[in-house]
């Protein structure tokens, strides 16, 4: 028997503006595993090609299958794919296989209660553009009954520019379907309803040829706990704390309700890492707003300022959330019920952030950053240790170690005993020394240079002392310029400077290098 | 833990309920029984209130026409809201009263006045805060010399129930050797004030001082130095912490003051005192009691109304012409004539404000009453159910009731 069927459409205008959000073949992945596990499978296979003729994508599931309403339902453009309203079905409201028309062909092979019904559309994207409704031929066969399952393929899907199937990597798909689909659900956590579904992926090889068929579920699990700190130099890393199942209530002031299923985790790198990864860690870490159980955006800001969000996976769920047609937004953010959302989970994540654990958990990384710290100081020591052992003699490396090589000298018994009497390095007269029973105001640097550098005034500096001169075209340089508006000459024999500036005024040049 | 029941004269403390380390119980005062975690408001008897007495007295006058049920005030059996009450000594003081109006009020004791009908708990304290920021207590004006002697000379002639030793209150920038010398003299006050007070008439708190565990312990033993050892340990009927009153608007200070002296006293073998923590009311009253305080005593209710506030909560206030008063149903706010006073149509403002500083109470009073009932509850549970409710949903209180939960409740996870 066959029959030609037209789906009833009166938006088709409507449809092709929503289209044009679909451009990941990803998406129809996505679509499709919501559609078996509604339809009760407990296995979907899927298989994406890349043909010369375009793309095609092979969805096989052991579900209850469709008969004649249901496929007007797959097909129909104005409604759901889900006939029960009632029913806590994925795609329902959703846009489900809307997005499969896409292509250059639909086939549905499906078979439910003894009955088979293969439906072919052929060119429902060409059509749709040029206004034409696309229809769809079912031919019926019997089968054995408890057969029951569907088979879809696309093919020619219409990627969008920069989501070619070619560009597809089993890593790149494992990790969108564990973010972005029913395969991360944490529907398991929380509903009666959960029943299992294994996932299998198969890429052609022409895509990826570097591992066989991939094998996922349908739930998302976080990585084991480790409450204790570990060993090394990073003991926080691998320390993970879960967060189990919580449902919050919300109430509007207008008396609206709604239910949040909040699930997660805290943990540091290593436990993160070995979650699913969707980009880098700052783009996937943080609190998720997740409908039907699958993460839709994120809402770092109910996390406080002070608790960097990367530490945090938590995974909240609620149905009273919108979405714009692709999933990837949620819409209605500016509701009453959206605020009083945000309220109550920025509530229970201020728990979560005051929990003990927590707090020894950021306190075992802040020790493990100063151990680390305390470590690279001593490989300073070792450092300075190596140095003072390859010298020669002292050499002086700051002002303070002048003063200190000055005294030295002294104690050496090198004559005229200069003595520091005073030392404030903050101050530009930053010594007071003694010799021969008098004191002198003295700057004292680790090379005569730095006074200069440090556009200290002349006037009111009797001696400079350092270890060494310092570059000596600067000094020309300074001869030849002036400073401060005087003139001045450096006399090193002598050791003396002789500074004009209105008045005469002679300084006492100190080389504690020549003391030695 | 035993109980403090009944060994001298007829005050002790019995606890009935622990969670965490908050608790409830009952305070035996000679005749009268007081439930804790409670809130003694302060109330000025002196001001307006002797029968000849109209001066100054305003909105202190109305709360004792509310504390009688007087027909002014419509009559109302508002009794159970003064099931305890404290009054200053520096209330007196401050008044800058003459000899003969001082005698004259020091007369009678305050239960014992014809003018007064109120058989609740009297709580004195003994003015040492008025040493706070170089002020003093001074006596000058009635000619008496305040020392302790003088102080428990008034309490007594008071009828005080609830007396406190003198003390010298410590500040927030004192050094150790200023806080040393504080509890030196305290110890001093302490040592006369057990000589010349009696345990069997009257229910003796010893004043603590301190931020912190160490500064506590430190007082504690600077206390000890003098007195001896067995006397701190058994001449006492209840403590109460003070100086806290310049960390009021720190509530995390105020925490860990108080949870760290529940843990001093534990540790000087004081578990079973009660604790009264002096000077601090409203919002801080359900943290601190989550950490083991038993009473409190408010001024707060009435300074709220003299500046136009009307508690909508424990930790929110309400400007007074902005009230709607049909959403309280307290016996003042569902009394015709008191919301017109409270609406403005009230011959002297103190009535106006009086009947606000009355609601306010209430406000108080229910709220500590709602605290004791989750304590009450089997575990911890009702406590942080409480906590849940109240505290956390405020932005300001959320870190403070969280971190109560989890230092003594046992946490949310
Ligand atoms: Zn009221």
């Amino acid at each position: 028997m066959s029959t030609t069927k037209t789906p009833q459409v009166n938006e088709v205008n409507e449809f092709l503006e929503i289209a044009s959000d679909f451009e990941d073949p990803l998406e129809v992945i996505r679509e499709s595993l919501s559609n078996s596990y509604d339809a009760g499978a407990t296995e979907v296979e899927i298989t994406i090609r890349d043909r010369p003729i375009g793309s095609e994508i092979v969805i096989e599931d052991n579900g209850e299958g469709m008969d004649y309403a249901d496929l007007e339902s797959f097909f129909d453009l104005g409604n759901s794919t889900k006939r029960d309203p009632s029913s806590d079905a994925i795609g329902y409201k959703g846009h489900g296989t809307k997005i499969f028309y896409k292509s250059e062909e639909v086939l549905v092979n499906t078979s439910k209660e003894g009955t088979n019904l293969r439906a072919q559309m052929e060119q429902p994207w060409e059509k749709l553009n040029n206004r034409v409704m696309p229809e769809y031929e079912v031919r019926e066969r019997s089968v054995k009954e408890g057969n029951s399952g569907t088979h879809i393929r696309i093919t020619g899907f219409k990627s969008g520019r920069g989501f070619s199937p070619s560009s597809l990597t089993y890593n790149k798909i494992e990790h969108y379907l564990k973010w972005k689909t029913l395969a991360g659900s944490t529907a398991h956590y929380f509903t009666d309803d959960y029943h299992e579904m294994d996932v299998y992926i198969t890429l052609g090889d022409e895509i990826d040829d570097t591992q066989g068929t991939l094998k996922l579920n349908n739930k998302l699990e976080f990585p084991d706990e480790q409450i204790e700190p570990g060993e090394g130099n990073f003991p926080e890393s691998r320390m993970c704390k879960h967060y189990p199942p919580r449902e919050l209530t919300v109430e509007t002031d207008d008396g609206d309700t709604a239910t949040i299923e909040i699930v997660g985790m805290i943990g540091g790198k290593d436990a993160r890492n070995e979650l699913p990864t969707y980009g880098k860690h700052s783009a996937q870490f943080g609190i998720w707003l997740a409908k039907d159980y699958i993460k839709v955006e994120r809402v770092n800001e109910v996390i406080s300022h002070d608790n960097e969000f990367l530490h945090f996976f938590f995974v909240a769920n609620c149905q009273d959330i919108e979405l714009s047609a692709n999933r990837e937004k949620i819409r209605n953010k500016s509701s009453a019920i959206y605020q009083a959302i945000k309220e109550e989970l920025s509530h229970y994540l201020s728990k979560i952030a005051s929990d003990p654990w927590f707090k020894d958990y950021l306190n075992q990384r802040r020790k493990a950053k100063l151990s680390r710290r305390a470590k690279s100081q001593q490989s300073s020591v070792e450092d300075r240790e190596k140095q003072i052992h390859d010298r020669e003699r002292f050499v002086p490396s700051n002002d303070a170690e002048v003063v200190l090589g000055l005294e030295r000298s002294n104690r050496n018994g090198v004559l005229p005993e200069i003595v520091v009497e005073d030392y404030d390095p903050d101050v530009e007269v930053n010594a007071l020394v003694r010799q021969d029973g008098s004191l002198y105001a003295s700057s004292i640097h680790h090379k005569l240079t730095d006074h200069f550098g440090a556009d200290k005034p002349l006037e009111a500096v009797d001696k400079i002392i350092c270890w060494s001169y310092g570059d000596p075209d600067e000094l020309s340089e300074l001869e030849r310029h002036g400073y401060h508006g005087g003139d001045i000459a450096f006399d090193l024999n002598a050791g003396r400077i002789e500074y004009q500036n209105g008045r005469k005024h002679n300084i006492h040049i100190v080389s504690v290098e020549q003391r030695f | 833990m035993g109980f403090q029941q009944k060994q001298h004269g007829n005050n002790g403390f019995e606890i009935a309920n622990q969670a965490g380390a908050a608790r409830t119980g009952t305070l035996q005062v000679g005749d009268t029984e007081l439930e804790t975690p409670n809130l003694f408001p302060v109330v000025n008897f002196y001001a307006g209130g002797t029968s000849s007495s109209l001066y100054g007295g305003g909105i202190h006058r109305t709360m004792k026409e509310f504390m009688n049920g007087d027909e002014v005030i419509n009559g109302g059996d508002y009794s159970e809201y003064f099931d305890g009450v404290m009054t200053s000594v520096a209330s007196l003081t401050d008044y800058g009263i003459t000899k003969e109006r001082y005698e004259e009020y020091i007369d009678t004791p305050i239960k014992e006045r014809d003018l007064f009908d109120f058989d609740g708990v009297l709580f004195v304290d003994s003015g040492g805060f008025k040493f706070l920021g170089d002020k003093t207590l001074d006596g000058s004006d009635f000619e008496v010399d305040v020392d302790q002697r003088a102080i428990i000379d008034i309490q007594r002639k008071l009828g005080a129930d609830l007396v406190l030793n003198l003390d010298r209150p410590i500040e927030p920038d004192d050094d150790y050797e200023t806080r040393v010398q504080k509890a030196r003299m305290t110890a001093q006050n302490v040592d006369q004030f057990l000589e010349l007070t009696n345990r069997q008439k009257q229910t003796r708190y010893l004043t603590l001082h301190g931020y912190n565990y160490s500064m506590l312990n430190t007082f504690l033993t600077e206390i000890e130095k003098v007195i001896g050892k067995d006397r701190v340990h058994r001449e006492f009927d209840g403590v109460a912490l003070g100086s806290l009153v310049p960390l009021k608007d720190n509530k995390g200070k105020l925490i860990t003051a108080v949870s760290d002296c529940r843990e001093v006293l534990n540790d000087w073998g004081f578990d079973d005192l009660p604790l009264h923590i002096l000077g601090i009311s409203s919002s801080a009253i359900p943290l601190l009691a989550a950490v083991g305080a038993d009473t409190f005593d408010s001024s707060s209710y009435l300074h709220a109304a003299i500046n136009g506030k009307y508690h909508t909560s424990l930790y929110n206030t309400e400007p007074l012409d902005d009230v709607d008063f049909s959403n309280c149903d307290c016996p003042v706010c569902s009394d015709d004539k008191l919301v017109n006073w409270m609406k403005g149509d009230a011959e002297y403002q103190k009535d106006k404000l009086g009947a606000v500083s009355m609601h306010n109470l209430i406000i108080q009073k229910e709220e500590i009453r709602r605290v004791r009932e989750a304590i009450n509850k089997s575990g911890t549970d009702g406590l942080i159910e409480y906590f849940e409710q109240s505290l956390s949903r405020h932005k300001s209180m959320q870190q403070h009731a969280h971190r109560v939960v989890n230092d003594s409740l046992g946490g949310y996870f």
